[in-house]
């Protein structure tokens, strides 16, 4: 029986065939312009359409001259290494919350992931409604609470935006890591833990001798994509503060974003983004092989 | 001390819940009070209820356009997603040929790959051939944004399909066309319903690509149209409320029908690898 269908699946045609529409259309709509973006980062585009002329690192120097790259630079590793921070310890401590025996425990587990579900806008109208200093719940408590005399500015004050920004995208992310952090712990075998508790281990040495070397890995993992997709993050920022208040949270991917289609410098843009991944994909491979040797020496 | 214990663990699920869906909750009731309630005093429950929010949502935005807008750009996009994703899938699931490891590796590394990078080369490109603020555009950018995603999605699915059902009608002179038409896709109908509802909902969602290659009002998406009111001087917080509750209702039903099957393919995943 195998035989004969080996026989017939080996046909490779009919495989590349079915395989192509999808092949095309990522060629056509992502490696083409990938590389596309190389070659208008050495050329000079200003308007689309006009013939274009190559100017070499032009434009590499310019944006690597600019005070504004610098600051974003700096702001993008402080927004991406707290986000990585509080989202690891947090849905660490979500997951172990939910890990617990109670009632509804399947149905919470599984809404537990709601606010990555909703869109990134109604994110922004939920939360800047929530924390608006006027008509805002989180005022009225904090002030009725006597935490505070005034209200808060949350979303347009320079101290307090690039915090509530990261919290925010910290509450969107831990929800969805929580979900495969709690996965992770049901893989920790239970007898592990009944015979630790047997021979006097407090719960706190059982968390950190038997649950979280079982689940490091996962955590590793974690961290890396928190990191990846932290760097990367647009929309939450953009929704919530467009950048402001003066630039405060202007991480890289917003500076892109306003080069490119602001002020339609386009191919310092795109130049902006080839310095901007190249970093990123350095420091991944450098945590990738990190995390390996440690793994090694277990 | 096993009171304390009870009460400890219910208080700190309660937190857990209230932080993180609490938000959602508050927003739905107060889209429901009426502007003077809205902006005063704040208080749980509303002492009146009303709909003149959702009222307004119709009348006085073009929230049905950019509502209609989102729904064909994530009807599209999710049946091209499904069926190119299934495709390629099977393709490289079920068939041998040279180069399929290279091919799977490489839609996974396409799902991963930062997607600013071609944000702008796709802008210009799109506007070169003329199809910018064209439904046509946005769709072209999040099929390519979602599919690779669903290929992996679907391998947990099509393992489960067992290959000797297939085999036995290949041998019973079914033609291959045919066994995946009446053997394949009934068996794996779940799997591709999930990537279907996944890739609509992520379109729903989409906010970066969707604010650049859609620019006028006619085509503009919800995020898009909604996040113009969002950056108002006065926000109309009722309106808001209203449209905020009405964007998360699709998220909300897709989740419940297909949500188990990505919890697990994102678990499967994170884990495995």
């Amino acid at each position: 029986m195998k035989r004969i269908s080996s026989v017939i699946l080996k046909d490779p045609t009919f495989g590349l065939l079915l395989v192509l529409p999808l092949l095309l259309w990522v060629a056509v709509t992502l490696l083409y312009p990938a590389v596309d973006a190389v070659r208008i980062s050495f050329s000079n585009v200003r308007y689309v359409g006009l013939p274009i002329k190559y100017v070499g690192l032009t434009n590499f120097k310019h944006v690597l001259s600019e005070r504004e790259f610098w600051d974003s630079v700096i702001r993008t590793v402080i927004w991406s290494v707290s986000n990585v921070a509080l989202q690891l310890v947090g849905s660490l401590g979500v997951a172990l919350v939910l890990n617990q025996e109670y009632k509804g425990k399947e149905f919470i587990r599984n809404w537990i992931i709601l606010p990555w579900v909703l869109p990134t806008i109604v994110l922004a109208i939920v939360w800047k409604w929530i924390l608006d200093p006027t008509h805002g719940v989180a005022n009225y408590i904090l002030i009725r609470l006597g935490i505070v005399e005034r209200p808060i500015e949350f979303l347009s004050s320079t101290t307090w935006t690039l915090p509530t920004a990261i919290l925010l995208n910290c509450w969107r992310w831990i929800p969805y890591f929580s979900v495969i952090v709690l996965a992770a712990l049901q893989t920790v075998p239970k007898e592990l833990h009944e015979a630790a508790a047997i021979d006097g281990a407090s719960r706190w040495k059982r968390f950190t001798h038997i649950t979280l070397p079982f689940i490091s890995p996962v955590l590793k993992v974690i961290a890396l994509n928190s990191l990846l997709w932290s760097a990367n993050i647009f929309d939450t920022i953009w929704l919530l503060t467009r950048g402001g208040p003066l630039d405060h949270t202007t991480t890289l991917p917003i500076y892109i974003y306003s080069k490119a289609f602001r002020s339609f410098r386009f191919s310092e843009a795109a130049a902006a983004i080839l310095m901007f991944l190249g970093l990123l994909l350095l420091v991944i491979i450098y945590l990738r092989i990190l995390f390996k040797e440690e793994g090694a020496q277990r | 001390m096993k009171v304390i214990g009870i009460i400890f663990k219910y208080l700190s699920v309660a937190v857990v819940l209230t932080i993180f869906v609490g938000p959602m909750i508050w927003v739905g009731i107060n889209s429901l009070k009426p502007t003077p309630e809205l902006l005063g005093t704040p208080s749980f429950l509303p002492k009146k209820v009303t709909f003149e929010h959702y009222k307004h949502l119709f009348n006085r935005i073009a929230f049905l356009r950019y509502y209609r807008n989102s729904f064909i750009v994530g009807v599209v996009t999710a049946t091209v997603t499904a069926v190119a994703g299934a495709f390629a899938a099977y393709s490289i699931f079920r068939c041998k040929y040279p180069g399929r490891g290279f091919l799977y590796r490489f839609f996974i590394s396409s799902y991963v790959f930062p997607k600013v990078l071609v944000l702008v080369p796709l802008y210009i490109m799109f506007s070169k051939i003329g199809i910018i603020d064209t439904p046509l555009a946005l769709v072209a950018a999040h099929v390519m944004l979602i599919a690779p995603f669903s290929v992996w999605i679907l391998r947990a699915f099509f393992q489960n399909v067992p290959v000797e059902i297939e085999e036995a009608a290949l041998i019973d002179g079914a033609g291959r066309v045919q066994t995946i038409f009446k053997i394949f896709i009934p068996l794996a109908a779940p799997g591709i319903a999930a990537i279907w509802i996944n890739a609509f909902l992520m379109s729903w969602s989409e906010y970066l690509f969707a604010s650049t290659l859609v620019i006028s009002d006619s085509t503009k998406t919800l995020p898009v149209g909604m996040a113009y009111f969002l950056q108002e001087y006065a926000i109309e917080w009722g309106i808001m409320m209203a449209g905020s509750v009405l964007i998360a209702i699709p998220p909300i039903i897709g989740f419940a029908f297909a949500g188990k099957y990505f919890v697990q393919g994102l678990t499967a995943g994170g884990i495995k690898e």
